[in-house]
C-alpha cells in the first residue's frame, strides 16, 4: 500500500478524501493485542451480550487509528505529520461494519503549512463519529 | 482581543489571569514549537487573517503575536 502524496502548495480549502475499511473480527483482536485493552465490551461476547449493545463494539481508538491512516495515506498523505486529532464518538462501531472514513480540508495556514480537516466516520445508514485533525505537511 | 486570550489559554493549557504580553515560550511549559503552530493556524483560522513565516518567526513573545494581529487590524 503506497501513500497518496499531495504537496502543501497544490492543497486548498475544499479537498477532500474517503476510503472504506471492513472492520474484522482479526482488528479488533490484533487491537486488543496492540494497545492492551482488552476489555470484555471489546473481547467478551457473553459479557457484551448483557450490556445495552447486545453485542461486541469495536474499540473507539481503533476508529481514532483509521484517522491516522486517513491523514498518513489519503490526505494528504506521505508528508503528513499529525499534530493535533479530535474525535467525538457518536455511535458504537461493530464487527463486521463497513465504514466510510472521510475528510475534507477547511483551512489551511500558509505559514504554518498546517491544514485542518474536519473528520466523519460513518456507515452508510449513520454516523459513528465526527472530529478534526491538524496536520503538518512536511517539505 | 477576547478571543485571543481564549485560544491562548487553551492552546497553552493557561488560566485568563496568568495571560499576559510578556510570556514566552520560557514561561509556558505547553508552548513547545507544536503548540505554537496550532496557536497560529487557529488565530489566522478565527481572525480570518494570515501570518507570513516572518511574522511567525519572529514573534517572540506573546505581545509580539498581538501586535502582528493588530497590524492586521484585529481588535
Amino acid at each position: 500500500m503506497k501513500a497518496k502524496e499531495l504537496k502543501f502548495e497544490d492543497s486548498k480549502k475544499g479537498d477532500s478524501a474517503f476510503f472504506e475499511v471492513i472492520v474484522s473480527e482479526s482488528d479488533v483482536q490484533n487491537f486488543a493485542e496492540l494497545s492492551g485493552d482488552f476489555n470484555p465490551l471489546h473481547n467478551d461476547e457473553v459479557y457484551a451480550k448483557g450490556t445495552e449493545f447486545g453485542k461486541r463494539i469495536v474499540h473507539g481508538m481503533f476508529l481514532c487509528s483509521l484517522v491516522s491512516r486517513f491523514v498518513g495515506m489519503e490526505l494528504p498523505g506521505k508528508k503528513a505529520l499529525l499534530m493535533k486529532e479530535m474525535l467525538e464518538f457518536k455511535k458504537p462501531a461493530y464487527i463486521g461494519d463497513t465504514l466510510i472514513v472521510k475528510g475534507i480540508v477547511v483551512h489551511k495556514s500558509e505559514a504554518t503549512r498546517i491544514l485542518e480537516i474536519l473528520i466523519e466516520i460513518r456507515t452508510k445508514k449513520e454516523l459513528l463519529a465526527s472530529g478534526s485533525v491538524h496536520v503538518r505537511v512536511l517539505f | 482581543m477576547e478571543k485571543f486570550n481564549e485560544i491562548a489559554c487553551e492552546m497553552f493549557n493557561l488560566s485568563p489571569k496568568e495571560i499576559k504580553d510578556s510570556l514566552t515560550p520560557k514561561d509556558v511549559p505547553d508552548w513547545d514549537s507544536m503548540n505554537y503552530l496550532l496557536f497560529i493556524s487557529s488565530l489566522e483560522k478565527h481572525f480570518n487573517v494570515s501570518f507570513t513565516m516572518d511574522e511567525v518567526l519572529n514573534a517572540q513573545s506573546l505581545g509580539d503575536v498581538r501586535f502582528v494581529l493588530k497590524a492586521k487590524w484585529i481588535t
